[in-house]
């Protein structure tokens, strides 16, 4: 988003631009004023005119896409997340890609999430990176454990093995990939590893036995005392840390009211 | 309409050549010196914007896609040379400029099955983007 | 019926997997089954694994059983899935000969629970 700025000054100085939308696309979508400098302690320091350039792009994806987008919210001070519909994946991810104001064309990563807690346990999330205006984009969805979602596969060929990953580590299912599979863990395996249900231990454990001259797979066997899974949150060890600068900023988008 | 197209960048070609302006490279892989780009953008712009206006008037992705592709539009018709269009628009060379043009097309025509100026399909259950996660017992 | 009426309008709203009803669920279990069913020869030729047909064939059928209780569509659909993957895996020999193995657990030993076995182990 910065090299909107960039070519709006560029434009400014050449006078070619001076009616060009560009310009007013983005004094449209300009915050009415630039925050001030952060004062309040932080590991991180993030830079204010990509924050409000990223606020003003948030708002206009959610205004392209008000089908989809349920929340537009800043991270850690400077980073980007959509939370989207699970129905969206696709036309946003395309959308993303393919718009000439976007133009996010790498798909960096997609993670899984566990929150055993929500109605929708899982939580899958894109991480977007857009080299044309060097910046990046996080959209996240929900899922649970029985509700298929749209392979991205045809957005985003780099989502075949990630996508492969979820489905092994997490067990969402993804409809219409090309090859759906295993890809961590072995074959013979039964169950997710990185659900929050599933024991750290894992259930068998594999032995070579001498007799049979292979790997045989057993039942674990632990003591008791190894049993105790604890599932509660972390940060709630943490009561300093309960009141500390909310990790997200909701961005108003205007669709709410329609609601 | 494909010899029309070859008979005009021979045609283009030779001019750059005596004008001794000819592009020999992108310098970007896989994407090749295009040579007559004003052509193909202007093409690739009037079929995003026929894409588009099936589109209800007030979408917003209709409003914004029209004003990029129109002000793009108006640079190509200004500039004749390539450097100083690629200058105005400012979005990389001419042959960028081609695959945008051509990735938005396709996504405006997806777009019209899509219909995303539909209103919200579906809110999130309450706590869905709640964090820290909320407990089991505020949500039920 | 009434009772019936909200019960069918939440299984509308749930996005199916694969099967839309009961009966398509059904119907790719049995080919499924079918399909592992015919594979047997090939498992037993290919991986030089120390069993007969039937024997692979029983062992099928018990782990078909082990589910036949599920009723959820979607469940269903699901292990179909992994049937499938874990057919695909077989068929492209991607697995060897340990992890065929793996479905008959012999080298288990089941702790003795009833009086007499106990008695014999040596446990009390």
């Amino acid at each position: 988003m910065s090299s909107i700025l960039r070519s709006i000054s560029c434009g400014l100085r050449n006078g070619l631009v001076k009616n060009s939308g560009v310009f007013s696309f983005a004094r449209r979508f300009k915050s009415e004023e630039i925050p001030e400098e952060e004062t309040r302690p932080t590991v991180r320091k993030f830079d204010n005119v990509q924050r409000s350039n990223l606020t003003d792009f948030g708002k206009y994806v959610a205004e392209c896409l008000p089908k989809y987008v349920q929340k537009v919210q800043l991270t850690a001070g400077d980073e980007l997340e959509v939370l989207i519909a699970p129905d969206g994946v696709v036309p946003v991810l395309q959308f993303l890609k393919d718009h000439h104001q976007a133009q996010f064309e790498n798909l960096v990563d997609i993670a899984g999430m566990d929150v055993p807690s929500r109605p929708y346990r899982f939580e899958i999330i894109y991480n977007l990176l857009s080299l044309r205006y060097n910046s990046r984009i996080r959209v996240k969805t929900y899922t649970d454990e029985l509700t298929p979602i749209d392979s991205c596969n045809d957005v985003y060929k780099a989502a075949n093995w990630y996508e492969r990953e979820i489905w092994d580590m997490y067990g969402v299912f993804f409809a219409n990939h090309p090859d759906l599979r295993r890809i961590l863990t072995d074959y013979g395996f039964e169950g997710h590893p990185q659900r929050r249900d599933f024991p750290l231990s894992g259930y068998v454990e594999l032995r070579y036995d001498d007799e049979k001259k292979r790997v045989v797979c057993e039942p674990l066997e632990l003591a008791q005392e190894f049993r105790k899974f604890d599932l509660e949150a972390p940060w709630e060890q943490f009561p300093n840390f309960r009141h500390a600068n909310p990790a997200t900023e909701e961005i108003e988008t205007g669709n709410k009211e329609e609601k | 309409m494909d010899g029309y197209v070859a008979r005009k960048e021979l045609c283009l070609n030779k001019i750059h050549n005596m004008s001794g302006i000819a592009k020999k490279a992108t310098g970007l892989t896989g994407l090749a010196v295009n040579a007559n780009p004003h052509y193909y953008l202007t093409a690739l712009y009037g079929k995003i914007l026929r894409a588009v206006s099936k589109m209800p008037q007030d979408a917003a992705y209709r409003r914004y896609t029209e004003q990029i592709v129109n002000d793009r539009m108006l640079a190509v018709n200004n500039h004749k040379d390539v450097k100083e269009l690629e200058k105005a628009i400012g979005n990389g060379q001419a042959e960028e400029l081609i695959l945008q043009a051509e990735k938005e097309l396709i996504l405006a025509r997806k777009m019209l099955g899509w219909k995303p100026w539909e209103p919200l399909v579906k809110n999130e259950p309450p706590t869905q983007w709640q964090w820290p996660p909320a407990e089991k017992k505020q949500i039920a | 019926m009434a009772a019936r009426e909200p019960a069918k309008r939440i299984i509308q709203q749930v996005r199916p997997i694969l099967s839309v009803d009961r009966e398509e669920a059904r119907q790719r279990v049995i080919n499924l089954y079918k399909a592992w069913h015919r594979t047997a020869p090939f498992i037993v030729e290919k991986f030089d694994i120390p069993k007969s047909v039937p024997q692979v064939r029983q062992k099928l059928k018990e782990e078909f059983i082990k589910n036949k209780d599920v009723s959820d569509v979607r469940v269903i659909d699901m292990l179909v899935i992994k049937g499938q993957m874990e057919l695909k895996e077989i068929t492209k020999i991607w697995k060897q000969k340990g992890h065929i193995m793996r479905y008959w657990q012999e080298s288990i030993e089941y702790k003795p629970n009833d009086f007499l076995s106990k008695f014999m182990s040596g446990h009390n």
